[in-house]
């Protein structure tokens, strides 16, 4: 997973304070997981029930990601969860965040994020061999 | 007309703050035949956790032709050619032999404001003297608002308790004068800037972090620095214009601010009534509707239109202490007006801004917007970024985010607002 590029995209959003644990997921699926960063500790106390809220979402997601739903959020006690939806797919990038976190800052990269991974979705090619960093990809972008 | 100016956009994600600082100016001079004239840098305020801002401008200048004049400084979020971004590093190159550089620094801005601004534009007025340009621009970058955390409160927007609003009121002005942490003044250094350059087109922006009002940096050359002002000046041939718009609507709400507090920058009392449940009370909303959350949700979107020696100066109210709300810049007394603004209204200020430009054919931009408009707006901030981008093409353009922001020029005076979009644009007449 060390050079899986969607989990280096993640390991950057993880790098910021405020952003507890992110995951590119759909219903009863993790399917990409930061590769070195771990969640936020803050996490762990609530990490089950929040995955079976979110699971009950990714319902909602499926049924509407073709209408074009794009973005979804829920609270959880002190916690929000942002799931921003990939295109006609069921797959949702999800990132759990304080409830009064500086939202409109985080959303501008988990947007970049989302643009991101659906490039190194649309472009497999790049994906174990590319030397590029996804920051580089951005530069030239 | 063959244009013989270069402008390039430098970027950079990447985390370590020295290698940050090599891409940021790589990617900008490489895209240079020629040195640059000047470099505007901008960054957040992450690589302070990552090697440091020192570091970071080490790796700037292991990069950048030595002498090249620099100035910029933290930032909550920036645009350019490449995208919106909450994190990272930009910078705007530029090479015009047509055109003539100086930059400025003043130091102490919280304690003494005037005579910061006033050093500052001493080194512009000096530095540009014997340029022949006729056009000349100013950018005015200032440190921007660090709250003091209050003992057993520590860093709200709503303070509940009358007595420790009462006590940070007092501490205030304290804590500006000894340690230099409190509102940025960039309104007072901004007007003292404009009374020693009154020539200059303006722009106005402050140095933030990512909005949490805890510290924030200059860049000067190779010197880091806080508390400060830093300017760049500008000599060209090139035609350039200003502008301001912040697509706030007036309500038919107005009240009489009867009295101010904390040295003009707190409403005290309204209509002869303590402020806030007075300013509840406009708006129809219940006592206790205001809260640490809420306000990022509602008193975002009603700004007050306050009056500054005969100017609408609109401003969104940062701060309530029990019945008192707190201002980020000095006012006057006497009758206002709350206004308005959705989501979209910030959309058409841009369009509206970028339309008043219609007449230049652009060769860069440089833009300073309120950090509001970013929290507002979240990712849709990329819709701001797409107008820019079908305005310039291949130009370049960088906007940064401010915490008090605004514009001069000898035509239309100050325009100092918050919530606000404002433009310097430099180009040719169409």
């Amino acid at each position: 997973m060390r050079d899986d590029p969607i989990a280096n995209v993640l390991d950057d959003l993880m790098r910021l304070d405020e952003i507890y644990a992110c995951i590119v997921a759909r219903r009863n699926m993790i399917s990409v997981m930061p590769s070195s960063e771990s969640f936020k500790p803050e996490v762990n106390q609530i990490w089950d029930v929040i995955k079976r809220a979110m699971d009950d979402v990714f319902t909602v997601i499926g049924e509407y990601s073709g209408a074009g739903l794009t973005e979804m959020e829920f609270r959880l006690q002190d916690y929000e969860v942002l799931f921003y939806v990939f295109p006609e797919m069921e797959n949702a990038l999800v990132a759990i965040v304080p409830a009064l976190a500086n939202k409109g800052l985080l959303e501008v990269e988990m947007e970049n994020a989302r643009r991101q991974i659906l490039k190194i979705m649309d472009n497999p090619v790049q994906k174990p061999t590319s030397q590029k960093t996804t920051d580089e990809v951005y530069v030239t972008a | 007309m063959i244009s013989t100016i270069e402008t390039a956009i430098g970027m950079s994600r990447k985390w370590e703050a020295r290698e940050a600082g090599r891409e940021v100016a790589e990617t900008a001079i490489k895209n240079l035949s020629r040195p640059p004239d000047f470099f505007l840098l901008f960054a957040t305020i992450h690589y302070e956790k990552y090697g440091g801002f020192q570091e970071f401008l080490n790796g700037v200048w292991d990069v950048l032709p030595k002498d090249t004049p620099l100035v910029g400084g933290t930032v909550t979020g920036f645009m350019n050619n490449y995208g919106c971004f909450s994190r990272g590093a930009s910078a705007l190159a530029v090479s015009n032999p047509s055109m003539d550089v100086a930059v400025g620094v003043g130091k102490n801005t919280k304690r003494n404001p005037r005579r910061a601004a006033k050093q500052c534009a001493e080194m512009i007025q000096n530095g540009l003297k014997d340029s022949l340009y006729k056009n000349k621009f100013l950018l005015n970058f200032i440190s921007g608002p660090v709250m003091p955390s209050i003992p057993g409160v520590g860093q709200k927007k709503y303070i509940r308790s009358g007595f420790v609003s009462k006590f940070a009121m007092q501490a205030l002005g304290l804590s500006q004068a000894l340690v230099q942490k409190g509102l940025g003044r960039e309104d007072e250094i901004f007007e003292k800037t404009v009374q020693q350059l009154p020539d200059y087109h303006m722009i106005l922006g402050t140095s933030m972090d990512d909005y949490k009002g805890m510290k924030n940096y200059q860049f000067y050359n190779e010197k880091l620095l806080t508390n400060a002002v830093v300017n760049l000046g500008i000599a060209t041939d090139l035609d350039l214009g200003v502008h301001t718009t912040h697509g706030m609507k007036p309500t038919d709400l107005h009240f009489t601010i009867t009295k101010l507090g904390a040295q003009n920058h707190a409403i005290c009392e309204i209509n002869n009534k303590p402020a806030v449940p007075e300013f509840l009370r406009l708006l129809n909303w219940p006592e206790g509707f205001l809260t640490e959350e809420t306000m990022l949700h509602t008193i975002l979107y009603y700004p007050i239109s306050l009056r500054r020696q005969g100017r609408e100066v609109p401003v969104v109210t940062p701060l309530i202490m029990k019945d008192a709300i707190f201002v980020p810049c000095i006012i006057d007394d006497g009758e206002v007006s709350i206004l308005t603004v959705s989501g979209k209204d910030l959309i058409l200020a841009v369009k509206e801004n970028l339309h008043h430009f219609d007449n230049i054919q652009p060769e860069f931009g440089l833009f300073s917007a309120c950090i509001t408009i970013l929290q507002t707006l979240g990712h849709k901030t990329n819709m701001i970024q797409e107008e820019l981008h079908s305005y310039f093409k291949d130009k370049s353009f960088l906007l940064f985010y401010s915490a008090g922001e605004g514009t001069y020029s000898k035509e239309k005076d100050i325009t100092y607002a918050n919530m606000s979009f404002n433009t310097a644009v430099f180009g040719n007449q169409k």
